[in-house]
C-alpha cells in the first residue's frame, strides 16, 4: 500500500494561511497536518497532492515525496487521505473501500488496477466514491478557527509521543506548577529561572532547542516549535508554534505557523498566525466580542459566521504589524500586508499585499519592495526565498490586484 | 477654460503635501524639495489617481521623483486611456 495526501477544493476556506502551503501543511497540535497522517502509517511510502500552482514550490520543499505524481504511486493499493482530517490512531485498514464523515471522504483504500487508471485527484476521488464506504466519527476541518478549537486536545494526544522527559536544562529555580509528568524539555532547550510550566490543564511540549526566558509562564496544554525563543512571555493554555518564533507578551489558544516574531507585550487570542510575520510591540487582536455574539469573518467576498464565541486574527505570511495595532474580532489579514494600525482599526479583512496606514488601505510600494524585505527577513534566520516562492507570490500578486483595487477604491 | 494637466497636478502635490503652490515648480523633487514623506508619496499616488480618474502601477509612480516627471507621467497615462 501506498499513501497519497490530498489537498481538496476547500484550500481556500483557510485562507490566508493557504495562499503559500497546501491545507495539509497547516498545523494542529505538536504537528502539521500531514505529519499527523504520515505517524498513522510508517514505513509506507508517501505522496503529496495539492494544487497546481503549489506544485514547484512543494516539490522543493518536500524533495523525498513525490508531489502530484500518480506514476510514483503505481504498482501498489493507494490509500487516498483527505488532507483536512484530523485521525487519530491507530487506523486499521485492510478493505478496499471508502470511510467518509457525513459526506466528506476521510480516506479511501483505491484498488491498484484501478488507481493505476486515474490521471488525477478528480479521478482518485471519483473511484473513491465509487467504492463501498462506511461512517466514522471524524473532523475533518472546515475552516482555521476549527484548527484553532482542536489544538488543545491534540497537543494532550500529542504528548505521548513525546512523553514526560528532560533532555535539556530545566534550571532549579523554575517550577513546574502541576503534575510533574506532564512537562517535555527537548535536546538543547533551555528553561530559565524563574519560569512556571503549568501542568495543571494539561501537558508542557518545549522541543528542541527551544529557550524559555525568565519570567516566562506556560500554561499547558501547550507546545513550544524548536529553535523558538520566549521573552518572558505568558503563554496560555492551548497554544502551538511552529519552528524559530520569537514570542513574548500574552498569546492564548493560538497557533503560530512558524519563523514568526511577536516579540514584545501586546496580546493574541484564538489567532491563527504564518510564517514570517512580524507583530509590532503592543499588537492586539479581540477575540471576543463585546456582546458575546458569534464571531463573523469576511472570507471569500462574503461573511461567514463561525458559530464560535472566541475567534482572534488570521494573519497571512509575510505580514508586519506596526507597534500599538489593534485588530477586531475575527480579522484576516492577507500575506505580505503592512498593516501601521496605530491610531485606526483596520478593517476586518485586508486583502493580500495591502497597505494599510492613517485609516486607509492604499496601494503599497509594489511587489518588488515586499519581496526585498521578504529576503531580508528570511536572510536574517539564514532561509532564503526560493525562486518558486517569488513565483508563486508573483502569481498571486497579479491575482489579487483586483479585490486589492477593490479595497483602495472604498477607503478614498 | 479647463486647467492644464501641469495645473492641476501643481494643486494636487499643494494640497497633499501642504506646501504654497509657488513651491510647486516642475524641477521641484518630493523628497528633497517638498519634504515627502513614504506614506505621503503613497497618498500623493492615490490623489493623482482621483484626480485624473487613472490607474498608476505603484512601482511606476513610485520612480517619479519630480513634480515634472509626475506631469509627463500622468500625461502620458491619459493619452493612453
Amino acid at each position: 500500500m501506498k499513501l497519497l495526501i490530498y489537498e481538496d477544493g476547500k484550500f481556500d476556506n483557510f485562507y490566508p494561511l493557504t495562499y503559500l502551503r497546501a491545507s495539509w501543511e497547516l498545523r494542529c497540535g505538536a504537528f502539521s497536518l500531514r505529519q499527523r497522517i504520515e505517524q498513522l502509517f510508517p514505513g509506507v511510502q508517501v505522496g503529496l497532492w495539492a494544487r497546481d500552482l503549489l506544485v514547484p514550490v512543494l516539490r522543493r520543499r518536500y524533495p523525498d515525496r513525490p508531489v502530484n505524481d500518480l506514476d510514483a504511486l503505481k504498482g501498489d493499493d493507494v490509500l487516498l487521505v483527505n488532507g483536512r482530517a484530523l485521525l487519530t490512531g491507530p487506523v486499521d485498514v485492510r478493505d478496499i473501500g471508502a470511510v467518509k464523515s457525513g459526506e466528506e471522504l476521510v480516506y479511501a483504500l483505491l484498488p491498484k488496477e484501478k488507481a493505476a487508471e486515474c490521471s488525477g485527484l478528480e479521478d482518485l476521488l471519483a473511484l473513491a466514491e465509487s467504492l463501498p464506504s462506511e461512517q466514522k466519527d471524524v473532523r475533518v476541518v472546515q475552516y482555521l478557527w476549527d484548527l484553532v478549537s482542536e489544538n488543545p486536545n491534540f497537543i494532550e494526544r500529542d504528548f505521548d509521543r513525546f512523553g514526560p522527559k528532560v533532555l535539556g536544562k530545566l534550571h532549579p529555580t523554575a517550577v513546574v506548577y502541576g503534575p510533574e509528568d506532564r512537562v517535555y524539555i527537548g535536546e538543547g532547550a533551555e528553561v530559565h529561572p524563574y519560569v512556571v510550566l503549568d501542568t495543571r490543564g494539561g501537558p508542557v511540549i518545549v522541543d528542541r532547542g527551544v529557550e524559555v526566558h525568565p519570567f516566562t509562564r506556560i500554561e499547558g496544554p501547550s507546545y513550544i516549535g524548536p529553535d523558538c525563543i520566549l521573552l518572558g512571555a505568558k503563554i496560555r493554555e492551548g497554544c502551538s508554534f511552529g519552528p524559530v518564533c520569537r514570542i513574548g507578551g500574552e498569546v492564548e489558544e493560538s497557533i503560530v505557523q512558524g519563523y514568526s516574531n511577536k516579540y514584545h507585550d501586546g496580546f493574541l487570542g484564538h489567532a491563527y498566525v504564518g510564517e514570517w510575520v512580524n507583530l509590532g510591540a503592543l499588537t492586539t487582536n479581540s477575540d471576543l466580542k463585546n456582546d458575546y455574539s458569534t464571531v463573523q469573518v469576511y472570507l471569500k467576498g462574503q461573511w461567514v459566521d463561525t458559530g464560535e464565541l472566541k475567534v482572534g486574527a488570521f494573519i497571512g505570511d509575510h505580514t508586519k504589524t506596526s507597534i500599538g495595532t489593534l485588530l477586531n474580532t475575527g480579522t484576516i489579514i492577507g500575506i505580505m500586508c503592512n498593516i501601521v494600525g496605530a491610531g485606526a482599526l483596520p478593517p476586518k479583512y485586508v486583502p493580500p499585499f495591502s497597505l494599510f496606514v492613517n485609516g486607509k488601505i492604499m496601494k503599497g510600494f509594489g511587489l518588488k519592495y515586499l519581496l526585498e524585505i521578504a529576503r531580508t527577513a528570511m536572510g536574517r534566520r539564514k532561509m532564503e526565498l526560493s525562486p518558486e516562492e517569488e513565483a508563486l507570490l508573483k502569481a498571486i500578486y497579479d491575482a489579487t490586484k483586483g479585490e486589492r483595487a477593490e479595497a483602495v477604491k472604498k477607503f478614498r | 477654460m479647463s486647467q492644464s494637466v501641469a495645473e492641476r497636478v501643481k494643486k494636487v502635490v499643494a494640497r497633499q503635501l501642504r506646501v504654497p503652490i509657488e513651491r510647486v515648480t516642475e524641477e521641484a523633487r518630493f523628497v528633497e524639495d517638498l519634504g515627502a514623506e513614504s506614506i505621503q508619496s503613497l497618498e500623493l499616488v492615490m490623489a493623482f489617481e482621483e484626480e485624473f480618474d487613472i490607474e498608476m502601477d505603484e512601482e511606476e509612480a513610485l520612480q517619479v521623483k519630480t513634480v515634472g516627471g509626475a506631469i509627463e507621467y500622468i500625461s502620458r497615462l491619459l493619452e493612453n486611456k
